[in-house]
């Protein structure tokens, strides 16, 4: 009774532990303060917070340059850590988190179970072809999670910077500079290199667990699943595909809104005291209609920013009741 | 309906500019953000907050009303105005044709200044006779439409529902011009007759010559100094 609570425990603890980085808002101004949100839960909700010292490195990339963020900059209010920071000049900005490995003892089923629903089913097929489903685990674990914003309207080459983690998902094109109806590729690196045919998870804020956003599998004719229909392939926590020989997947952005990748890529461990390892990625982002001051640059040369109309709507106003004010005076006055 | 001839005066001022007031004039990146997520109704609330915060169109429109009599005329004139600005709005955007934002708005502040000079009666004071006037806001809609699609062409819209999204923004555009004059010609209504009338009707036609002249200037200077 007591192994089964445990592993419950540890199934909670564990498997409904996804980390991501969010925010409110992924338009921002140059130089204004803003917030970058550490979830540790689900995409939807954080159920803990981040121990400072398992942050490894906590970076954010912008205007060309790499800035370490200061572990006194994060602040925790109801379970979710954040991070509060002023932005920099205009541009394509990536924020990263990588943690600390930790290790997680689990006994074979809870162990089964958890591949099971985190999506991690390499492993469990594994486990499964050689007899080893009755095999308790000792995994060591560690995130690291990326979020890619914009800054002001000017893009840059930022978001594309590779942050040196274990494993991180870089897009192939910036979002911050495609539509909805674009198909966008995400490349993963494991230590560096492509990480090919390696399962990921992609949800929208405006689609979640929509299953007709159009895909394809190893290479194979994009295609899309009708409501009701049972696909060969799991859905439940999000569209599912899998990278290709270069550690790229490809898949369509079907709404503008947020956007969030996850993968958990696991080996085997030579380590001593472990059966398993494993490396957690996520990756967010939003996509407009492709907002950004690079499209249309002939456009942009003969018109204002919007922004800056806004110049004189209050002066404007108060200028005029003055005016108009005075003038009634003065011809009220006059007729008298 | 009595309404005590200064403080009304005061009221109507106020009701009469209350729309920038709220909002303002501009058509900020958080516009970009409700258009981009929205869909088709975020295009209906960008087009009326457009017409509702711009000064510009709506002096334009308190000029016509201060002009005419009665509601039949006021219905004639919008309809004029509505059809002019929703041809060069809906075909401009479809195709893609570029003004100067700067340009196209100075010629738009003249419309301003061309309304209150007529109220006074400028052209009789010149010997000369007026252009019809349900022609002419038919031709200032037609500019007026040109600038509201320079403005919405500012945005990127994608290919999906392009057609859509410009009709889109045209209704709203429609209902915020709706919501900015009902107020406006009811408290016109309201004032005329009151002894100070005559006193508002000339400051606020003097007025509109004021501001078209002062956005003319700004929009010049804009062009000429722009980025």
């Amino acid at each position: 009774m007591k192994k089964v609570f445990f592993g419950l425990l540890a199934i909670v603890l564990l498997c409904s532990h996804d980390m991501f980085l969010k925010m409110d808002n992924y338009f921002l101004d140059p130089n204004t303060n803003a917030a970058i949100q550490l979830f540790n839960g689900t995409f939807e909700k954080s159920e803990n917070v981040i121990d400072r010292n398992r942050m490894l490195d906590m970076s954010l990339v912008g205007n060309g340059q790499r800035i370490q963020v200061d572990s006194a900059q994060w602040t925790e209010k109801d379970s979710i850590t954040f991070l509060n920071f002023k932005t920099g000049g205009p541009g394509t900005w990536v924020a990263g988190v990588s943690t600390a490995a930790k290790n997680i003892a689990l006994d074979a089923k809870s162990f089964n179970d958890y591949l099971e629903h985190d999506g991690v089913v390499d492993m469990l097929e594994w486990r499964k072809e050689n007899n080893a489903l009755d095999q308790d685990a000792v995994e060591k674990y560690s995130k690291h999670v990326k979020t890619i914003f914009q800054v002001g309207e000017e893009l840059s080459d930022d978001w594309k910077t590779a942050l040196g983690y274990p494993i991180e998902f870089i897009p192939q094109e910036n979002p911050y500079d495609i539509h909805a109806g674009h198909s966008l590729k995400v490349q993963l690196l494991y230590k560096g290199k492509p990480l090919a045919n390696q399962l990921v998870i992609i949800g929208t804020e405006k689609s979640e667990e929509n299953t007709t956003i159009e895909h394809s599998h190893d290479g194979g004719d994009p295609h899309t699943h009708k409501s009701g229909e049972t696909p060969d392939h799991d859905h439940n926590s999000g569209l599912q595909l899998r990278t290709d020989d270069a550690g790229i997947l490809e898949f369509e952005i079907t709404n503008a809104g947020v956007w969030h990748m996850r993968t958990i890529y696991m080996v085997q461990s030579e380590e001593e005291g472990l059966t398993h390892e494993s490396n957690w990625a996520t990756l967010t982002f939003a996509v407009g209609s492709g907002h950004s001051a690079a499209h249309g640059t002939d456009k942009d040369e003969n018109h204002h920013t919007h922004e800056e109309e806004s110049f004189s709507s209050y002066i404007f106003l108060l200028v005029s009741l003055v005016i108009v004010a005075g003038l009634f005076f003065y011809f009220k006055s006059k007729k008298k | 309906m009595y309404i005590k001839p200064v403080g009304a005066s005061f009221s109507l001022l106020v009701m009469l500019l209350f729309p920038m007031l709220l909002l303002a004039h501009d058509v900020s990146s958080g516009d970009q953000q409700i258009l981009d997520s929205g869909g088709l109704l975020s295009y209906i609330w960008v087009g009326a907050k457009h017409m509702l915060t711009g000064y510009d169109h709506l002096l334009f429109l308190v000029g016509v009303i201060f002009f005419l009599k009665g509601f039949r005329d006021i219905l004639k004139f919008i309809t004029v105005f509505t059809i002019g600005h929703s041809i060069t709005l809906l075909g401009g955007t479809y195709l893609g044709v570029q003004v100067n934002e700067h340009l196209i708005d100075a010629i738009i502040a003249l419309s301003v200044l061309y309304k209150g000079f007529e109220n006074l009666e400028g052209f009789k004071k010149l010997g000369t006779r007026a252009p019809n006037l349900l022609m002419m806001v038919f031709l200032f809609g037609l500019i007026h439409g040109l600038g509201l699609s320079t403005r919405l062409q500012t945005f990127d819209m994608g290919q999906d529902q392009f057609l859509l999204k410009i009709i889109s923004f045209n209704v709203g555009v429609e209902l915020g011009q709706i919501a900015a004059l009902i107020p406006i010609i009811l408290l016109i209504k309201a004032w005329k007759g009151k002894p100070s009338y005559e006193a508002f009707y000339k400051g606020s036609n003097v007025y509109l010559i004021i501001a078209g002249i002062g956005l003319f200037a700004y929009q010049v200077y804009g062009y000429f100094n722009g980025h």
